[in-house]
């Protein structure tokens, strides 16, 4: 399965610290309360909750660092 | 174009281009085959930023690279991302290029990386229909990238290899098969790397990526594999290199990514030569 209401909950766990705590506290009602189907609840429910918490954390410095870091070139003028 | 198209029915070697690294490239051209441009550092380039690229297209072969389509989506991608790599292919003179099978934002959120999406028939459909509006639009459609993650993907169906062998056959595309990426996989949730790369659909590989990463540590001691391009190939990335060699005979192109911690350029030609001498030992093992 997959959908774009999937997704967009994928991306606020991995992006909203807030969202992926109130979520590891209670998986398929967080998932429910997003608006995912049972289906997708559960299945969020039965997931790698490390995993989950490793990818917003390697997410969350990957941004940081995208920030940091100013791209410099001769070939762009961006 | 026939220099062109012979210098594709051979395998080649080459580096990711980065600002860091540009005078050590041009410097060794004579040891470099192509080099892989990120288009995102060049979607809004002026005209005079253009004819750069231009010129160094005019010196060495160049590819072009997204990390921002967000092509393994169940969302259609938006034209306008699709119409600025169409504006970088067009102005290489029509340089090949690559985008991950991965999703990068939903519901108007954007990750800010490439994040595995769930594997599954409905992502299987969304990409395919996504890489046909990319031919649409760009004029030709990219090689696809496997992407390392840290989670299996959340409600997943499909194996990796499976999902990946889907989507390239349905959508007729080649593979860019990433080689550490596909390592850290298998090592992270528990699969052996060599049987992992047999799974995959290596008929349709028409290029390589080799870059390393760290282990790091997540809640209750839990470790895996980073992939981070901060640091070097690990042999094993190279014995999967000549894995390959020996099961793939069409010509591939092979490139180093490195995004930082930067060696002298020497030691990237070093790992080149290590990438020849793998891929050379891997066709010779077939016989």
């Amino acid at each position: 399965m997959s959908s774009p209401r999937l997704e967009a909950y994928l991306a606020r766990l991995y992006t909203d610290a807030a969202a992926l705590a109130a979520f590891l506290e209670a998986p398929a009602a967080s998932a429910r309360a997003a608006g995912l189907d049972a289906v997708e609840a559960e299945a969020l429910a039965a997931a790698d909750h490390t995993g989950l918490v490793m990818a917003a954390a390697s997410f969350h410095a990957k941004r940081a660092r995208g920030r940091r870091r100013r791209r410099f070139s001769f070939l762009s003028d961006a | 174009m026939a220099v062109a198209a012979a210098a594709e029915r051979r395998d080649r070697f080459g580096l990711g281009w980065r600002p860091e690294l540009a005078a050590g490239i041009l410097a060794n051209l004579d040891r470099i085959d192509l080099v892989e441009i990120i288009a995102e550092d060049h979607f809004h380039a002026s005209r005079r930023g253009l004819r750069a690229l231009q010129t160094l297209a005019a010196q060495v072969p160049v590819v072009l690279h997204g990390t921002s389509l967000g092509l393994a989506s169940t969302v259609m991608v938006e034209a306008r991302r699709l119409d600025r790599m169409a504006r970088l292919v067009a102005a290489t003179g029509g340089a090949g290029w690559s985008e991950h099978l991965a999703f990068v934002r939903g519901g108007g959120v954007e990750i800010g990386h490439l994040a595995a999406p769930p594997r599954s028939a409905a992502s299987v459909e969304g990409a395919c229909r996504n890489l046909d509006r990319a031919r649409q639009v760009v004029g030709t459609a990219p090689q696809v990238e496997n992407v390392a993650t840290l989670v299996m993907p959340p409600a997943s169906r499909l194996g990796e290899a499976e999902w990946t062998g889907q989507i390239v056959a349905a959508a007729g595309v080649e593979l860019l098969l990433d080689l550490h990426n596909l390592y850290a996989n298998a090592v992270n949730f528990g699969d052996d790397p060599m049987a992992l790369l047999r799974r995959f659909p290596l008929a349709r590989v028409g290029a390589v990526h080799l870059s390393g990463g760290r282990w790091i540590e997540g809640p209750s001691g839990a470790r895996r594999l980073l992939d981070d391009h901060l640091h070097d190939p690990p042999s094993v990335v190279f014995d999967l290199l000549r894995e390959l060699g020996r099961l793939a005979p069409q010509p591939l192109a092979v490139i180093i990514e490195r995004d930082g911690r930067y060696p002298p350029i020497a030691r990237l030609l070093e790992q080149l030569d290590l990438a020849r001498a793998a891929l050379a030992a891997g066709r010779q093992d077939r016989g």
